[in-house]
């Protein structure tokens, strides 16, 4: 069996005040899509900052791609091709789309045009907005670009935060399409996703954050877990 | 006619004005710290300039790139070893270590130089030119001038060349910016020395027209300060705008009301702004985060 993309083990972090993440263990393979679930405040977004770099982890080990990763700054982690898109976009708000889209091929530098009219292609809303500031945009057209953003980068993993939080009914179907059309390009991902339902769409596999360790771990296609199920062990 | 002739000697003025609150926004804007010590590096930028230009005696130009250099060099340096390393703690230790590097400045230069008055000797010809009746002077030339050269650079810099994008991109969002693989730590490096160096023009320029002594920080940072309030603290055109403005307005108050206001009109004008306008002319926060 050949190595996973993405090895969590042991993983400790937080912040000055309190930790958060009690010994966090987990794999990615290549091509896989992995949703972790858990409950408001349970630690998922900081899990995710832990494997892009904006937290320091205090223990633990996180190898990438057959080299460890824990603990480098996130420039080196972005280079590495771990990609996040955070929960609050974190868009450039005063540029425009194309702008935005750009700059998420800054690093790599190159054959950014061809990328540009790609994921313009991807998303004809984006598209068709080319010129227009972000901070115009409503939710959903924002989280698109925050998307597009980080396909611009090559993500070799992308970790996307609650990509349909907080938007409309009509814009949470779209983004399960783009989730979907990513899986199916083979884009291995790590997704955080309050929509349980939309999450067992897309994922593969889920994993529960739960007490500040990874609970529990199921594959999706067996069935062997119902909604229920999991809402039960995630809250209960 | 004097009313012409006041307006000409207070925009030189205020270019300089402008050109360092527009150092010290550079600076502000990349880390979102004010550097308190600002006015003491444009006054180490002024002794530097002078140390090689008549002590070791450099062409102007060879002195001016190699007190720009080392400034660049010292304002990446203090934000590497000094200012990073407490970069998540509260910004009033920020603040404070800024301050402290400026009184270090001072004291090494009161050391180094004394109460000497000093004056950098110009590289022109002091010469004064007639238009119509208001008399132009060649400093006022070369000030205004190299403050709309440098301020053209930037513009072309911020808004043309790709790099100016990720400085815009990192003014907007730090966290977005590293969202793109952008270093924002070397980032900040790089922009505090980009201010050094621009407030060592500053101060270069200041000493053509002003005699030099170590304590000219204090003087140079109220009129940034201000400046900057005026302008809107954090813009960009609001340093340039600002700097211009209250260059003018020392001219203007100072003959029209009272020679004090050549000296007060900095506090004045911080003071005001600050209670009646705080986000200033055009300034998106009304908060200033020290
Ligand atoms: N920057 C921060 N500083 C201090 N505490 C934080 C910070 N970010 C999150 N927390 C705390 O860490 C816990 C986990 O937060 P988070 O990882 O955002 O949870 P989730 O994404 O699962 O909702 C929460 O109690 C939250 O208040
Ligand atoms: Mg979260």
């Amino acid at each position: 069996m050949p190595e996973p993309l993405l090895t969590a083990l042991g993983v400790e972090a937080g912040y000055r005040s309190k930790q958060i993440l009690f010994g966090v263990d987990f794999t990615i393979s290549r091509g896989e899509v992995v949703a972790l679930l858990g409950a408001n405040g349970s630690g998922k977004s900081t899990a995710l900052n832990t494997v892009s770099g904006f937290v320091r982890p205090s223990a633990g080990s996180i190898r990438f791609d057959g080299e460890e990763i824990a603990g480098s700054p996130p420039h080196r982690i972005f280079r590495r091709g771990i990609i996040q898109v955070s929960q609050a976009r974190d868009l450039f708000p005063d540029m425009s789309v194309e702008d935005n889209l750009r700059l998420g091929a800054w690093v790599r530098g190159a054959e950014i045009e061809a990328d540009l009219d790609a994921v313009c292609t991807s998303f004809p809303r984006l598209g068709e907005r080319r010129r227009q500031p972000v901070r115009l945009m409503s939710g959903g057209e924002q989280q698109m670009v925050a998307i597009g953003r980080a396909l611009m980068g090559r993500p070799k993993l992308l970790l996307l935060d609650e990509p349909s939080g907080g938007l409309a009914p009509v814009f949470v179907g779209e983004i399960a399409a783009i989730m979907t059309a990513l899986k199916g390009r083979g884009i291995t991902m790590l997704i955080i996703e309050q929509n349980i339902k939309l999450a067992l769409t897309v994922a593969d596999r889920f994993l529960i954050l739960r007490d500040g360790k990874v609970a529990q771990g199921h594959d999706v296609r067996t069935g062997a877990a119902t909604e229920e199920d999991i809402v039960r062990s995630i809250y209960l | 006619m004097i009313l012409s002739q006041l307006v000409i000697s207070g925009v030189a003025t205020g270019m300089l004005y402008a050109l360092i609150a527009l150092s010290m926004t550079v600076g502000y804007r990349a880390t979102t710290v004010v550097n308190f010590g600002h006015g003491d590096i444009v006054m180490m930028g002024a002794y530097a300039m002078l140390f090689l230009a008549v002590g070791v005696g450099m062409p102007f130009p060879l002195a001016l790139a190699l007190a720009a250099s080392g400034l660049f060099l010292f304002g990446f340096l203090m934000q590497r070893g000094l200012m990073a390393p407490i970069i998540a703690g509260p910004h009033l230790s920020l603040a404070i270590m800024a301050l402290a590097v400026g009184y270090a400045l001072r004291g090494v230069a009161r050391i180094e130089w004394g109460n000497d008055i000093l004056l950098l000797p110009r590289p022109y010809a002091q010469n004064a030119f007639l238009l119509g009746p208001v008399v132009i002077t060649m400093d006022d030339l070369v000030i205004t001038g190299s403050v709309l050269l440098l301020l053209l650079l930037l513009f072309v810099v911020f808004n043309v060349t790709r790099i100016g994008k990720v400085i815009q991109a990192v003014f907007q969002t730090q966290r977005g910016a590293q969202l793109v693989g952008i270093n924002v730590p070397a980032f900040h490096c790089i922009m505090w020395g980009a201010g050094t160096t621009l407030g060592t023009a500053g101060g270069v320029l200041l000493a053509l027209i002003v005699p030099l002594t170590p304590d000219m920080g204090v003087w140079t940072l109220v009129r940034g300060f201000a400046a900057m309030t005026l302008g809107g603290f954090g813009s960009l055109h609001g340093a340039v705008i600002g700097g211009v403005l209250l260059g003018l307005m020392e001219k203007l108050l100072g003959f029209y009301v009272s020679t004090v206001f050549i000296d007060i009109s900095g506090y004045l004008i911080t003071i005001l702004v600050l209670l009646i306008r705080p986000q200033g002319l055009f300034g998106q926060h009304a908060t200033l985060r020290v």
